[in-house]
């Protein structure tokens, strides 16, 4: 009952007092509409980077040696893989469902015609395409021959292909790649980029090829798995830890002579990267609305000190604490509610304007975003309108009536 | 209900006692007082006689120490802050000194803010018939700084009226007026009375006192002269019943 009458009360104030009532709620339109496109933005980010990271093949297990660090590391004899272990681990074990080695050359020179540029190399089996899934949309994926014969052909990435400024007239052509004379079978698929790191930027020979061409990795060769299915992940790791100790023959005090890295862990370690940086926004965040609930409580404890005498009246005219209590409270969650609103306007506004950016990910602002955006705006006005209300309640009509 | 001959007030040995840091101030001791209805009644004394303190129990604002307080055979004294302003709200209309107009609202719309808190319907309708019983039929939609000082008063006291009160209470209505705009207004007062409302005015002007039929004075907290007790065989005077607002007084609920 006190609400339905005090509320008009409370909306006539306000539009009386446009100017004052404007600017109070400046601070809270900041606060929800930061609120919404950083949480918008993070989270278009994050996504990004899942389907990013699940384009690095999913159920995906990297092995690579790796000589640990420390004492125990020197103690060590060579840290070594080769290509008998790897065939091993492709019998041996059974989560596995394919195994690719995969030797790689951090930047190899491609020449084309004139043309010179510098790309990375990665010496993989047939398998390697459905592991990373790198798709071929114009030729063919490496054949089993390829690899078994260790023939002279190559699978192109785009980015490649952007830098040696040639279409898809390539296929079919041959390239010099580190002065050997490759075909070019195929073109890969887009796969997109990150921060930098572009899939795409890429190009795959026959491992056995590879071999041939950088015999120091016949020692250290890195190869990738992928585990039957998800469930089977931390199996296939088990199992292949198990098999690669038996075969270097280390004992069980003696660290591992290589690195076994899942997608799960690399998702997991970006989640707790993003964790963070989403619970330290949401400090800021926090002290915003801080500030413009503050800033809220500072105008409706001025506006009650101003209007002492007209509370006075009022409850000399029959208005109760309620009644006062309510219109006050009103004016408050109204301010702060009409802030919310406009900000979540301006969050979406600023969304789309960011999703403009060509290098932008999508950012698309989530349901339960504007629901917290209006949600933390009532309750900022409720918690800091209530104690300038209560205030304004308690007064004793008849000092209110004196008050100059 | 409220018999007929029952007072519109009786007051039976109030006392008001305040703390002031250390000391009891005894603002009233033992006030004995009784106001009929459609009575014209000016309350008189001077500061710190206990005026205000009187005049605030009587509008309800305040409650006594001890004693009882009968508003139309009602105990009010043991009500609660929110009961009393249920009280305020239905029967009791203020007029202040300084007129106390919301100043950004219309006339009509500050005389309806009474009815707004006892929810009252019809309120436009009520707040116009009000300001037409105060003259102010021509200025409903205008703004107190659009009026001169006794049209503001007068406002205030259409406001006072418009939920038909069982007593209007004024506190120095013609203080901030010249003296021809406060003769208008006490003009108005007498209107008023002679439709039949009970009205008292605190005051501390003779010139006021002397437009009122009976005149109570105040001094130390006590009632030092009342004329009702000089001539006892006052008689209220009778107004047309017929034709006053007050005759549905009987059908009202009681607000507390």
């Amino acid at each position: 009952m006190s609400l339905v009458r005090n509320v008009p009360i409370a909306m006539e104030q306000l539009w009386t007092s446009k100017p004052k009532s404007l600017l109070t709620m400046v601070g809270m339109v900041i606060a929800v509409a930061s609120t919404i496109t950083v949480v918008s933005v993070v989270l278009g980010f994050s996504r990004y980077v899942a389907v990013f990271l699940k384009g690095w093949g999913t159920n995906a297990v990297w092995v690579a040696p790796e000589r640990p660090a420390g004492d125990a590391g020197r103690t060590l004899g060579r840290a070594e893989i080769d290509v008998r272990d790897v065939e091993s681990v492709r019998e041996r074990c059974e989560a596995l469902r394919l195994v690719s080695p995969d030797p790689r050359q951090a930047a190899v020179s491609v020449r084309y015609g004139r043309d010179e540029v510098s790309a990375p190399l990665e010496g993989v089996s047939v398998e390697y395409h459905a592991i990373r899934k790198f798709e071929v949309d114009v030729g063919r994926p490496l054949a089993v021959a390829d690899v078994d014969q260790a023939h002279q052909v190559c699978l192109v990435g785009r980015d490649v292909l952007r830098k040696l400024n040639v279409d898809e007239g390539l296929v079919g052509q041959s390239l010099l790649l580190d002065g050997r004379r490759f075909l070019v079978v195929g073109l890969l698929k887009e796969k997109g980029s990150l921060i930098g790191t572009s899939q795409d930027d890429v190009v795959l020979v026959p491992y056995t090829m590879a071999l041939k061409m950088y015999p120091s990795q016949r020692r250290k060769l890195a190869f990738v798995a992928m585990a039957a299915s998800e469930e089977q992940v931390p199996e296939a790791r088990a199992q292949i830890t198990d098999l690669l100790r038996r075969r270097h023959g280390l004992e069980a005090h003696q660290p591992n002579d290589f690195s076994i890295r899942t997608q799960d862990e690399i998702l997991e370690a970006f989640n707790a990267i993003s964790l963070a940086a989403t619970a330290m926004l949401a400090g800021i965040v926090g002290i915003s609305l801080l500030v413009s609930g503050i800033g809220i409580m500072n105008m409706m404890l001025v506006s009650v000190s101003e209007r002492t005498r007209e509370i006075g009246l009022r409850k000399a005219v029959g208005a109760g604490r309620r009644d006062i209590l309510a219109q006050f409270l009103a004016e408050a969650v109204t301010l702060s509610m009409l802030g919310g609103g406009i900000g979540v306007a301006l969050g979406f506004g600023l969304c789309a304007l960011a999703s403009l950016h060509p290098k932008m990910v999508d950012v698309v602002v989530p349901w339960w975003a504007v629901a917290l955006g209006f949600g933390i705006s009532a309750g900022t006005g409720t918690l800091f309108g209530m104690l300038p209300a209560v205030k304004a309640a308690l007064l004793n009509p008849i000092d209110a009536l004196r008050h100059e | 209900m409220t018999g007929r001959d029952e007072p519109v007030i009786r007051l039976e040995r109030v006392t008001k006692e305040y703390r002031v840091g250390e000391e009891t101030v005894r603002a009233l001791r033992g006030v004995d007082l009784r106001i009929e209805a459609n009575e014209l009644l000016a309350i008189m004394g001077p500061s710190g006689s206990g005026k205000s303190t009187l005049m605030n129990i009587l509008g309800c604002l305040d409650v006594p120490s001890s004693g009882r307080y009968l508003l139309e055979g009602r105990d009010v004294a043991g009500l609660s802050a929110s009961q009393l302003a249920r009280v305020r709200g239905d029967r009791i209309g203020f007029v202040f000194q300084t007129f106390e107009l919301l100043p950004r609202q219309t006339a009509l719309r500050n005389v309806e803010l009474p009815l707004i808190y006892s929810d009252a319907r019809a309120r436009r309708a009520r707040a116009a018939e009000a300001l037409r019983r105060v003259g102010l039929a021509d200025r409903m939609e205008h703004r107190p700084s659009q009026m001169s000082g006794g049209q503001r008063q007068r406002v205030a006291v259409a406001r006072a009226l418009v939920h038909d009160p069982s007593l209007l209470l004024a506190d120095e209505p013609t203080g901030n007026l010249d003296s021809r705009t406060g003769e208008q207004i006490l003009d108005l007062f007498a209107e008023l009375h002679a439709q039949g409302q009970t009205i008292v005015i605190v005051t501390h002007e003779p010139d006021v006192a002397a437009r009122c039929r009976r005149v109570v004075r105040v001094r130390d907290g006590r009632i030092e002269s009342d004329d009702a007790d000089a001539e006892p065989t006052w008689e209220p005077a009778r107004a047309p019943v017929s034709a006053s607002p007050l005759s549905h007084r009987e059908e009202r609920p009681c607000p507390w």
